[in-house]
């Protein structure tokens, strides 16, 4: 045993230097691929249409946590103008879930469209309701204890709330996907990155194993994965955060959607990763020019810095909508308001420390107001906010506020 | 990992010996064993006692010294504890355990034939209360809170809390006498007589086997039942409230995908857990089944064994199952690495 052991041991050790050659190889070569790769994303990004370069192009200068006023001052954003093909139209949607303490009306009345071709933001505080809406429109509100009780979702002109289980399937992850905000829960631990991605192209697309194992490699290294193609064998947790999270928008990006919605994708990710993702987010728009994109957040920054049209929400309902650069020169609702003045803003010479808050807290769901969801908060709030509930008045094309005191034609869309 | 593996089998040799030297240790000094076993025996009248022959010696109780000098000299008892330990380690090596103080058979040879049953009777009722428990626990996830979830919990726990034997001997009256119920199992034993068992072909052996065995099996796994199929049902509706089932079906999988690749993969991971226990158990048997059955397995003879201070016996059923478990610990800990690939051991 003796010889025949030694032997095998130098074997052994010629193997291994061998593999480490190969190994550092590979890592030279992929550190290589990633900056071609994030070259790439510059360009892609460089070539956004309309406001989305203008407005990266100063996040590239100022990191997201930096005041967006000083952004915005410096901009002089071009006036709005969505393609009038509306990919999504969301209307009076309503979505409650069954608890024990009684009815928790989620969603109440919410109307909106997506537009082909932009990136719309939708902010708000926790509970307002942004992820239950993106969850309707994907019809994955767990059922009990939630359900769908009214409104319509068109997708493409089809009627979402009317399709059968299968047909709905068959939108999810090929025509309408989706990214959440968790990257660490969101991979299924026990299978290889590669193996979540190739289901979704072998069931889309019908490709076979070798074929979808190609076009995985290929999503990771649009991602920006170094080594790609060793990757694809590695578990999730053998990735980081923010790797994880590429995997995840590779996932999303897997059957080129035409709808890519986005719950608070960075919210869990480190500061300097954030901007990354975002970028790699909007690639979506790159392959395709009519997809959209829905990004959710509580992120006024993240908002200005990449969206066209923003939603602001609050008590599940729309409070205020409108195109970014209007939001942010001329904002109307008090909530609005609330929130931008939260956003730190410098002072000429000095830096102003104390941040104004919106006072009070969101109710409890179950404890809403009568009128004016807002009513609790508001700093200039009327009479007639306790009792009646304002409508959704429009004050431009794509300005629309649910408050009593802005005038303007009332409608209900 | 696999050094891992390696080591724990290597870790696995100190500890079954200082395991086995506690075994030994406390039968050694447990009153009983075949020194008085000779001397009841002689006061009973007759037996080994009489064959020393020589002086009746009033303080042994009517056994003379000599032969109580050669009973002990036979089982090595006039040697100091630690060469006794080291003899007896010694042919425990090569599969010796001595020779049974009560039947004067080799303890191995005694064992090896009631392996076979034990071990067919453990794995048959394992392999069936897996095959069962686990898609009748998926089914209940799936319908949780339905009518089927709550009838067949009932039905679970009413399981659950009757006692084995008691469901056995249940079983055997309405199933197995024609005077209560039917008699569609045989009363007792783990297979027909060997003169009618002889003459079966392959499949009538088994098939033969396997009609003796489901009464006694479904008395083994009752218990076992509840604790698998709430076990199952619990993990799985876990894992189906996770963010990546959630991922999973914004992907636009089918619903008999996502349940069965996606959350019952993690879901097997605690069923896992006890694995290694269960190895042990299965070998040691119940001496309640087994006698309700009238099936001479392990947990018959380990009783018996103890009863009549058959020091032999039982030191080798105890350094068996320790073996075992030891060995089921390492099988346990290779299927958690199969099943979950972020356990990695060092
Ligand atoms: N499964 C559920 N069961 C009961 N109530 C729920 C459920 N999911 C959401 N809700 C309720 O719906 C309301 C809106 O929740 P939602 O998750 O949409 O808020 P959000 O705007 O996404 O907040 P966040 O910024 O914290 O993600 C919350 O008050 C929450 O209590
Ligand atoms: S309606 Fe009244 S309470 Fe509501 S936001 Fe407007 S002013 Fe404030
Ligand atoms: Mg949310």
């Amino acid at each position: 045993m003796g010889r025949k052991g030694k032997r095998r041991d130098v074997q052994q050790k010629k193997r291994d230097k061998r593999l480490r050659q190969r190994e550092a190889g590979k890592a030279k070569a992929a550190a290589e691929q990633e900056r071609a790769a994030s070259q790439r994303a510059k360009a892609v990004s460089g070539r956004q249409s309309s406001v989305g370069a203008e407005v990266l192009a100063i996040a590239a200068e100022s990191s997201a946590t930096e005041p967006v006023a000083k952004a915005k001052k410096e901009l002089n954003i071009p006036e709005y103008k969505p393609s009038e093909k509306s990919l999504l139209k969301v209307r009076d949607l309503h979505t409650r879930f069954r608890t024990e303490a009684g009815l928790a009306n989620a969603v109440c009345g919410v109307s909106f469209d997506v537009y082909e071709g932009e990136v719309l933001g939708i902010v708000g505080e926790s509970g307002s309701g942004k992820s239950v809406t993106s969850l309707s429109i994907m019809r994955l509100i767990p059922n009990p204890p939630g359900e769908i009780h009214k409104g319509s979702i068109l997708f493409q002109g089809k009627e979402l709330l009317d399709l059968g289980w299968e047909d709905m399937r068959r939108i999810r992850g090929k025509e309408i996907a989706m990214i959440f905000q968790e990257p660490m829960t969101a991979l299924n631990p026990v299978y290889t990155v590669g193996f979540q991605i190739m289901e979704i192209l072998e069931h889309h697309e019908n490709l076979s194993k070798p074929e979808a194992f190609q076009r995985g490699v290929k999503l990771l290294e649009e991602v920006g994965i170094p080594d790609a193609e060793r990757r694809m064998t590695d578990y999730p947790h053998q990735f980081s955060g923010g790797m994880r999270q590429r995997v995840v928008i590779a996932m999303a990006l897997a059957c080129d959607p035409s709808l890519l919605i986005a719950d608070e994708p960075t919210t869990a990710l480190d500061v300097t990763i954030q901007a990354q993702i975002l970028e790699l987010m909007l690639k979506v728009k790159a392959k395709r020019k009519d997809a959209a994109v829905m990004l959710i957040t509580h992120d006024l920054a993240v908002v200005a810095e990449t969206c066209e049209r923003v939603i602001v929400m609050y008590g599940g309902k729309v409070q205020e909508m409108a195109p970014v650069s209007q939001l942010f020169k001329d904002p109307k609702h008090p909530y609005t308001l609330g929130l931008l003045s939260s956003l730190p803003k410098p002072v000429r010479g000095k830096k102003e420390r104390k941040l104004k808050t919106i006072p009070g807290m969101v109710p409890n769901i179950h404890n809403f107001p009568k009128g004016c969801r807002f009513s609790t908060r508001c700093d200039v709030v009327e009479d007639r906010c306790h009792d009646n509930e304002p409508e959704l008045h429009k004050l431009g094309d794509y300005h629309y506020v649910r408050c009593h005191l802005v005038e303007g034609d009332k409608i209900e869309v | 990992m696999w050094s891992y593996f390696a080591r724990r089998f290597l870790l696995a040799i100190p500890t079954l010996l200082f395991s086995t030297l506690i075994v030994f240790l406390v039968v050694q000094k447990a009153p009983g064993g075949p020194v008085e076993a000779a001397i009841m025996a002689s006061q009973m009248g007759g037996g080994q006692g009489e064959a020393g022959g020589g002086a009746v010696d009033m303080a042994n109780n009517g056994v003379s010294q000599a032969s109580i000098d050669a009973i002990k000299k036979y089982y090595d008892l006039d040697k100091p504890i630690h060469v006794r330990f080291y003899r007896w380690g010694k042919k425990i090596l090569r599969l010796d355990f001595g020779v049974s103080s009560n039947f004067g058979k080799p303890v191995w040879d005694m064992l090896k034939g009631r392996f076979k049953i034990s071990i067919s009777l453990g794995l048959l009722g394992f392999f069936l209360s897996y095959m069962i428990c686990i898609p009748l626990g998926i089914f209940k996830a799936i319908k949780h809170n339905g009518y089927f979830d709550f009838g067949s919990s009932v039905l679970v726990f009413a399981g659950y809390s009757i006692p084995g034997w008691a469901f056995g001997m249940l079983a055997l009256m309405y199933f197995a006498s024609p005077d209560y119920g039917y008699e569609w199992f045989p009363l007792n034993g783990i297979q027909s007589s060997p003169d009618v068992f002889k003459e079966l072909s392959t499949w009538g052996k088994l098939m033969d086997y396997a009609h003796h065995a489901i009464l006694p099996v479904g008395a083994y796994m009752l218990g076992s039942f509840a604790r698998l199929t709430i076990l199952t049902k619990n993990s799985l509706m876990e894992n189906l409230g996770q963010d990546y089932v959630r991922t999973a079906f914004a992907k636009g999988l089918p619903e008999r995908r996502v349940i069965v690749v996606h959350a019952m993969r993690n879901s097997l991971i605690p069923l896992a857990t006890g694995l290694g226990h269960i190895f042990s158990l299965v070998l040691a048997g119940s001496y309640l089944i087994e006698s309700v059955f009238q099936i001479e397995g392990m947990g018959m003879l380990g009783f018996k064994a103890i009863i009549n201070k058959d020091i032999n016996i039982v030191m080798g059923i105890l350094v068996i199952s320790t073996a075992l478990s030891l060995f089921g610990n390492i099988v346990q800990d290779v299927l958690y690495c199969i099943f979950d690939p972020r356990i990695r051991f060092k």
